[in-house]
């Protein structure tokens, strides 16, 4: 199935949600080819993508695998021809570096970098790098009356069917409406939400709007730097077992788990370590999830100044998909063999032994995965990209 | 006569040269506990910038004259300005290559380091695709 879609692909008709055997008799012709999802690869560019963010703000709060908040200075904010020229070395960097296309959307608060995103994304002329502030007031005006309101980041359709009911047909009759009487209407969010359009800082950081459903990710900038292993281990449990009440709480489990931990960008002594781990089976068991995210643990140097942690799952999918699984792992888990991997592990490395290969049978579809499955380039020595000589 | 008759480095001598001086026997403190910083960190001392250096692996045999071997690694710095002279990963024709770069009179060259290899002409700068400048050969000595 098509699960995203360039520009290019876009071009040529590969429309997202199409299926692969529908595509497949004309593969030749399009040139276009099947492979599985490479999460361990798209962990890893998206954690140097994070790390070349963290040169260009203080503060970085990482949203998703391809998505991450960066907090500019209040006053360089309103100058907006150096927003642009901050927008664009962002985009050139990560371009030169490591080759990833992005889109900088500058704005005075989350919504409305949203909004930008969505929005001119699809417009040639902004070229990827989009001010708000430095946009016509008339053009945002039209944008905003054209839009229907549930273009708004957290604005769900239940939400916009009663929005309706009040004649708030168009983001702009959100952003014009009283804000008391929105809150009378609905709720305080609602009401931040129509703030931040106005231009409004509302809504903090730490308030998740999204809902996605194919990742999750757990992580906090440190109040204190932490500076030990145990420290680490200890914030990384804790997000771990947050995410698996999250995956509980959604009916998911994860297949790929990534887990990093980084210095401030401004500090002498920059550290950026991370693992990604394929889990061994679907889960959303605490325990094995903890024992993964422990996995970045070797990597973690004692002394250093860490200002932030984090675990990310990808990968997702709904529990029960793979049931056939499960009887496997229970047998062994009641043998005591995840222990006994565990110190297996420790003794020999973490590749030495793990639970998917006692458990797994390769079927048939399990072996056509990895027919398809891309070089895990950046993270396996056995895979690395060769380069002709 | 201690000169001419070397005492070959028992693995002991080796294992306690190695290992970190926290024991002390005696009253008196070693004076290299406080420089002890931890054994070498091989990523930190060949890579400049974690976030841009990938890892490749050369496949052929064209560059051996610059010390890269069939199966050798590199690290490749995609933050890294081309030069003249460097070991370059370039794309050609779709392709990631790795050449030497020079800049002469007649334009751009891709050098191979082998003479049964011909060198790549690349008529325009702007046609060529700098992939990353090559910082080191992990070339395999067994």
């Amino acid at each position: 199935m098509v699960v995203a879609a360039s520009r290019e692909a876009k071009a040529i008709g590969l429309d997202l949600g199409k299926p692969w055997f529908e595509l497949r008799p004309h593969a030749q012709r399009l040139g276009v080819a099947a492979v599985s999802s490479n999460y361990e690869l798209y962990g890893d560019m998206s954690r140097r993508v994070m790390e070349v963010l963290e040169r260009f703000t203080h503060e970085l709060d990482v949203y998703s695998i391809d998505e991450a908040f960066l907090t500019v200075d209040r006053r360089a904010a309103t100058d907006a021809a150096a927003m642009t020229r901050l927008g664009r070395e962002i985009k050139n960097t990560l371009r030169r570096l490591l080759g990833v296309p992005v889109c900088v959307w500058i704005a005075p608060n989350r919504t409305l970098a949203k909004l930008a995103n969505r929005t001119a994304k699809k417009l040639p002329v902004f070229d990827g790098v989009c001010v708000w502030t430095a946009t016509r007031p008339e053009w945002r005006q039209q944008l905003m009356e054209a839009l229907p309101v549930s273009e708004v980041w957290g604005i769900a359709s239940r939400l916009e069917r009663r929005l309706l009911g009040y004649g708030v047909r168009s983001i702009w009759d959100l952003a014009t409406a009283e804000p008391v009487q929105v809150r009378k209407w609905f709720n305080v969010v609602v009401m931040r939400t129509a703030l931040e359009l106005r231009g409004v800082a509302a809504i903090g950081p730490e308030e998740d709007r999204t809902g996605r459903k194919d990742q999750l990710i757990v992580s906090r900038s440190f109040s204190e730097k932490v500076t030990t292993r145990a420290g680490i281990r200890q914030a990384l449990s804790v997000y771990a077992q947050r995410a698996a009440s999250r995956l509980v709480r959604h009916g998911q489990v994860a297949k790929t788990l990534t887990t990093f931990a980084g210095t401030s960008h401004w500090t002498e002594q920059m550290h950026h370590p991370s693992a990604t781990v394929r889990l061994p089976f679907p889960t959303a068991d605490p325990v094995e999830l903890t024992r993964a995210a422990h996995l970045l643990l070797p990597q973690i140097e004692e002394g250093i100044r860490y200002a932030r942690a984090g675990i990310m799952l990808t990968d997702l999918m709904q529990a029960g998909a793979q049931l056939p699984l499960e009887p496997f792992r229970h047998r062994h888990e009641d043998a005591g063999i995840s222990t006994l991997i565990d110190s297996v592990q420790k003794m020999a490395g973490r590749e030495s032994l793990a639970l998917g290969y006692a458990g797994l049978r390769p079927g048939p579809s399990w072996q056509m995965k990895r027919e398809l499955l891309t070089p895990r380039a950046t993270t396996h020595w056995s895979e690395l990209t060769t380069v002709k000589a | 006569m201690l000169a001419l008759h070397p005492q070959p480095i028992s693995p002991e001598v080796v294992a306690v040269l190695l290992a970190a001086p926290t024991a002390v026997a005696c009253g008196f403190p070693s004076p290299a506990q406080d420089y002890y910083d931890g054994p070498i960190d091989l990523t930190s001392m060949l890579v400049e910038d974690q976030a841009a250096t990938f890892i490749v692996r050369a496949a052929g045999h064209s560059m051996t004259g610059a010390g890269i071997s069939d199966g050798d690694e590199l690290l490749v710095d995609r933050s890294k300005r081309p030069r003249h002279g460097d070991i370059i990963v370039a794309i050609i024709d779709g392709e990631l290559t790795v050449k030497r770069l020079a800049l002469t009179a007649d334009g751009v060259v891709l050098r191979s380091e082998n003479s049964e290899h011909p060198d790549i002409v690349v008529a325009e700068l702007s046609d060529l695709q700098v992939w990353g400048v090559a910082t080191y050969c992990l070339h395999h000595l067994r």
